[in-house]
């Protein structure tokens, strides 16, 4: 059996487009949910998505437990043995309050990289397989949240070279959610259902080219 | 002091990416070992990729994704195994590069251009009445423009060089250093020298039948016979001449002629003819050389396999290793498949050799 960690934000929770925050898709329908359908009874998948996490920024407004750096050690302990986690963050870095590039929200996906590899929490105290994804870009019409986000739609385009850059440079996995999926027009920047699906099947064959050794 | 993990990262090879194949990088060693390993192995898995070269997983993630976005290599669709989930297996792009190879001979000059898994996709020769190695011939331009114009204008960017192979006896010279400079010049392609038997070698090493023999002794039949010693996948080339008599030229002399073409040389296999006798004689003569140094090269190295190559019909390539008879526990004789051009062919895998294997 592997366990596999997904640790993300609002797109991990499955919140749903345009609907109230409480509002969310349900575990079959949400990407984790999708991929653990798909590879089957020899993964464990762990949802870890909190609605407003960033990568590594306290928000002034919404709280510290939003920072993702606070919370990740405790997950990963809780968690572990860990042989694989993915990390879908920086959509909530990019709110006009923090007012960042996106090599700088690149910067704090690699803090959590190195705080995975310092605790190492895979099997038998390794370092774990780790796998950045990029978020879908914004789409220009953000809704209600044009504000909270006021020129963050040219970031987010931004961030999946940066991220690949920061990937190559970590020696981690790293995949493009773009290439699969995009932001759902209802709010500009959630993922709706058929997104989730596209994603979960996507991961999951990016899952399995990794090439795992059958330990059984 | 600083804290080197939070300092900016190294964006070269993502951003090379967008300038295509011409952009002048040093490849890493991992890279071109995985290509390497690629070129040997079609269809293999990042697993076994990683399980072969010893790398991590995360770092053959890496660089299969950068060199697939570059073109170089390609994912098939998913193998469902025995166990376990499909997995994805990565092969070579035939069209993620290119390479023109000319091979200068005494009377003819061979221009081949090939693609990544060592296919001749146009090839072109001219015959010239001076030995090609001390003057320039205006013609070889025309066969490298004629076969580069079949080329798309995007795939024309994917050419990785020109390949120039010679005569074992080349030295420097004025007129080679002019064909050098021209040909970088008219094309805009680097261009890599190497005599033509070890150009062979290295076509039979990256495409032929050696791709999987580490260690093995090298033979081109010729006007002359000529060999070399292929240790660990490196070919080998000692400072003595390692050219000897007995090759097509001798055959010329035995049937009294001056110039075979490879028409009557397929005649001369083919029927029961006068010269019969002779061929049979040449054959034997041959094998008799190759066994010879064989021995000698035995006193020193233990070799896997000892391999045939020339541009001569199949079929007499063949006689000569059946007449060849070597004990049961000897070297295993291998006839070369790559029977056209085979020192233009090699002379194009320079290029590739150079630029992305290791």
């Amino acid at each position: 059996m592997k366990n596999l960690l997904c640790y993300g934000d609002s797109n991990t929770h499955g919140q749903i487009p345009g609907g109230q925050s409480t509002e969310r898709f349900g575990p079959d329908d949400r990407w984790p949910g999708v991929l653990a359908r798909k590879l089957g009874s020899s993964w464990h998948v762990i949802e870890e998505g909190l609605s407003g996490r960033t990568t590594v920024r306290n928000d002034p407004v919404e709280g510290k437990h939003k920072n993702g750096r606070r919370y990740l050690t405790p997950c990963l302990q809780s968690h572990a043995p860990l042989d694989l986690i993915i990390l879908m963050l920086g959509t909530n870095d990019l709110k006009r309050r923090f007012w960042l590039t996106a090599s700088e929200v690149a910067m704090g996906i690699s803090c959590l990289v190195h705080d995975i590899k310092e605790l190492a929490p895979g099997p038998a105290g390794r370092v774990p397989e780790i796998l950045i994804v990029s978020p879908p870009p914004m789409l220009n019409d953000l809704k209600e949240w044009s504000a909270i986000f006021e020129g963050a739609q040219k970031t987010s385009r931004e961030l999946a070279m940066a991220y690949e850059i920061m990937a190559d440079s970590l020696e981690v996995h790293f995949f493009d959610a773009s290439s699969v999926c995009v932001s759902a027009p209802e709010d500009g920047f959630h993922m709706d259902l058929q997104a989730h699906h596209l994603l979960g099947e996507a991961l999951a064959q990016e899952i399995v080219n990794i090439g795992w050794i059958n330990d059984n | 002091m600083p804290d080197m993990r939070f300092s900016p990262p190294n964006p070269l090879r993502i951003a090379d990416r967008t300038s295509g194949l011409n952009a002048v990088r040093v490849r890493s060693h991992n890279e071109r070992l995985v290509l390497s390993m690629l070129l040997r192995n079609g269809n293999i898995s990042r697993l076994k990729i990683g399980e072969s070269s010893g790398l991590s997983a995360q770092t053959v993630s890496v660089i299969v994704r950068s060199l697939e976005k570059e073109g170089l290599i390609v994912s098939g669709s998913a193998q469902k195994g025995r166990v376990g989930p499909p997995t994805i297996p990565l092969s070579l792009n035939a069209e993620g590069a290119y390479s023109i190879g000319i091979s200068i001979g005494i009377r003819k000059t061979h221009v081949v251009l090939i693609n990544f898994l060592g296919e001749i996709t146009a090839h072109s020769q001219f015959s010239h009445e001076f030995p090609g190695n001390d003057i320039v011939h205006p013609d070889i331009f025309v066969a490298v423009e004629e076969l580069l114009s079949k080329l798309s204008v995007k795939k024309r960017e994917r050419v990785a060089g020109i390949g120039l192979a010679l005569a074992d006896t080349f030295r420097e010279s004025e007129a080679l250093n002019v064909l050098r400079e021209l040909l970088e010049k008219e094309f805009s392609l680097e261009v890599f020298i190497q005599t033509d038997i070890t150009s062979a070698a290295s076509g039979e090493s990256m495409f032929g039948k050696a791709k999987n023999l580490e260690n093995y002794l090298f033979f081109y039949i010729g006007a002359q016979i000529h060999s070399r010693l292929v240790l660990n996948h490196q070919i080998l080339r000692s400072a003595t001449s390692a050219t000897y008599d007995g090759g097509t030229l001798e055959l010329e002399k035995r049937l009294g002629s001056d110039n075979l073409s490879i028409n009557e040389l397929e005649q001369l296999t083919e029927q029961e003819s006068q010269h019969s006798k002779d061929l049979q004689e040449w054959t034997e003569q041959c094998s008799a050389l190759i066994r010879e140094k064989l021995r000698d090269a035995s006193q020193f190295v233990d070799v896997e396999a000892l391999l045939l190559s020339s541009y001569i019909p199949n079929t007499m390539l063949q006689n000569i290793s059946t007449a060849l008879v070597l004990p049961e526990t000897g070297p295993e004789v291998v006839v070369s498949e790559l029977t056209k051009a085979p020192k233009a062919v090699g002379a194009a895998s320079l290029p590739f050799a150079g630029r992305f294997m290791l």
